[in-house]
């Protein structure tokens, strides 16, 4: 084995598409190693890491390309490049976008241009938004670690120029049918949904889409709007825009609780609203949202079974009886030894959702980012006892897409819990997005197969359980991808916290039944 | 109650999103039949730190 190099000098690529194409080298047979992309520092430190430096590329630039991989031969780095490069060529070549290289240029040559999506970092969003909003364009701003004064400053001046913006922060919206950022892809009907929590808003508008109706548009306003420094903005712009749109007749709200001077003004809004409305606030008092003659939903999925009830329509996702009954059968054939659980997360909302699920069956669990403090884990990368990990957090996500997009980022987790022979239970989320990988559950079948292998040898069975979150008009299907999980012997669930529960079940029942 | 007039012409027109940053979204809304533009954004010259930083968005 050898490590070999293919330089670019002076092109640009922009970083997505440097890490898909370092997710394609790693597949091709013969392919050990690999990493792909602009030879800046962050790639430097990580082809260190690695071991994939040479004195090439030590000599590159920034500007420079970069392909390294250590291969079986250089035929078979050749070949992974040239596949490497086939993807690219069809990728770009499949559709014929007109490119600028900035926004100004883009605007004054495409003024039908109606909303201007925005992806880059946090401290430069403000000024591509200014940019936008000053041409009299909405906003949709997918980029994160906006600072609180960037975010106030572009609401304002949207809200002064009647202009939607969605974001900062923003991971889910659905606009006129179209999936932006990480949406799914979802039926329109007459629901309008307007959320902070983007895992939120694609789980409840999934239910809806699964239960025969659809959305009108869904409005993804990010994490930081409900709070206080920023008052909520966009969620009130949003409120008022469902609110006129003839199209949307039922109205589904998402969120944390908002801020403790954000609240009274939001919930004034919501009494003002005279459609019919369901309303999410995790961790809100139930008689502070029923004040404003809103439904209360009490989580992500009696959200979207609450919302299907206003058009009549009774979404069963099953009941704890079932569960109970599902895992019995689980722990027939686990070896004594099995005896916790490991979870692996796309985010944040879906495991706080899980572990809360958990809790009643097995108490706390360890995790990256704990409920309780004392159940944070000294090293993400080692699990103890129970334990759940979000894989979108930090020291996982540094200079990689999110989960979400790129499944990579968890595929190592599978293998690392299951060669503890103490696991009996592995829990894994879904979630289906355009801009992701088209076969997320294929990616991961060959090492959940592994893992029951592993365990089946040391005379145990190490159970998987998951939940896809998607729909039926997803690029990759939610039924494709449950069955893919089927046939690997995963149990499928309807639902993250119905999976967490019937994870945690089974850790239960498997204790009672070894301890008498 | 705020004007939303501009937001209903959005809800009622046909969509043509300008896309300013990673390539992939633009693409993927193209897959959907949706029309976009792209712009091609790029850290200022010499910014290694801001290359960092665009990679750190991605983690959103």
């Amino acid at each position: 084995m050898s490590t070999f190099v293919k330089i670019e000098k002076n092109i640009y690529i922009d970083s997505l598409e440097t890490l898909f194409a370092t997710t394609v080298l790693n597949d091709q047979d013969g392919v050990n190693m690999g990493y792909i992309g602009m030879c800046n520092s962050t790639f430097r430190s990580v082809i260190e890491d690695i071991g994939l430096m040479t004195p090439e590329i030590a000599e590159c630039t920034e500007n420079d390309y970069v392909i390294v991989a250590d291969a079986d031969s250089e035929a078979a780095f050749e070949a992974a490049v040239e596949v490497v490069n086939k993807n690219m060529e069809v990728k770009a070549g499949g559709n014929k976008v007109a490119e600028y290289d900035t926004q100004e240029a883009a605007l004054a040559a495409h003024d039908e241009v109606n909303l201007v999506h925005i992806a880059v970092p946090g401290d430069c969003a403000l000024e591509e938004a200014k940019k936008a909003l000053n041409a009299g364009k909405h906003i949709c701003v997918f980029s994160n670690n906006v600072p609180f004064e960037d975010e106030r400053e572009m609401k304002e001046l949207a809200r002064e120029k009647g202009l939607l913006c969605m974001g900062p922060d923003c991971g889910v919206a659905n606009i006129n049918g179209a999936a932006l950022v990480l949406s799914s892809i979802t039926n329109r009907g007459p629901f309008g949904v307007v959320g902070a929590s983007g895992t939120g808003i694609q789980h409840v508008a999934a239910i809806i889409h699964e239960g025969g109706s659809g959305v009108t548009q869904t409005i993804g306003v990010g994490g930081n709007d409900l709070k206080d420094p920023i008052g909520g903005i966009s969620m009130l712009m949003g409120l008022d825009a469902l609110n006129e749109d003839p199209n949307t007749k039922y109205i589904v709200v998402i969120s944390r609780k908002p801020g403790k001077k954000t609240l009274p003004v939001i919930c004034e809004k919501l009494k003002s609203i005279n459609k019919p409305k369901v309303v999410l606030f995790m961790g809100c008092e139930r008689e502070i949202v029923e004040a404003t003659g809103s439904v209360w939903a009490e989580n992500l999925d009696d959200c979207g079974i609450k919302a299907l009830q206003l058009i009549g329509v009774d979404y069963d996702l099953g009941d704890d009886a079932e569960l109970d009954a599902i895992a019995k059968k689980a722990i027939e054939g686990m070896a004594p030894e099995q005896k916790y659980l490991r979870g692996g997360y796309s985010g944040g909302t879906y495991m706080d959702e899980a572990m809360h699920a958990m809790y009643d069956e097995i108490g706390d669990v360890w995790s990256n980012c704990p409920l309780n403090k004392d159940f944070q884990l000294a090293d993400s990368y080692k699990s103890v006892e129970n334990t759940v990990i979000d894989y979108g957090e930090e020291e996982f996500t540094l200079g990689r897409p999110h989960p979400a997009i790129d499944p990579s980022i968890r595929k190592p987790a599978v293998l690392r819990e299951a060669s503890d022979p103490e696991v009996a239970v592995i829990c894994l989320d879904y979630i289906l997005t355009p801009p992701g990988h088209p076969d997320p559950v294929g990616y991961l079948v060959p090492d959940i197969k592994e893992a029951q292998e592993m365990a089946a040898k040391r005379g145990g069975k190490l159970v998987f359980i998951s939940s896809v979150l998607g729909t039926t008009a997803d690029i990759q299907d939610i039924r494709k991808q449950e069955q893919e999980l089927r046939d690997a012997g995963v149990i499928v669930c309807k639902s993250n916290a119905k999976a967490a529960k019937l994870a945690a079940k089974i850790i239960r029942l498997k204790g009672e039944r070894d301890n008498g | 109650m705020a004007n939303t007039s501009k937001i209903q012409d959005l809800f009622n027109s046909e969509l043509i999103v300008l896309n300013v940053g990673p390539k992939s979204f633009s693409t993927a809304l193209e897959d959907q039949g949706y029309k976009t533009v792209q712009v091609n954004w790029k850290p200022i010259a010499g910014g290694d730190a801001e290359m960092q930083k665009l990679l750190g968005i991605l983690g959103y």
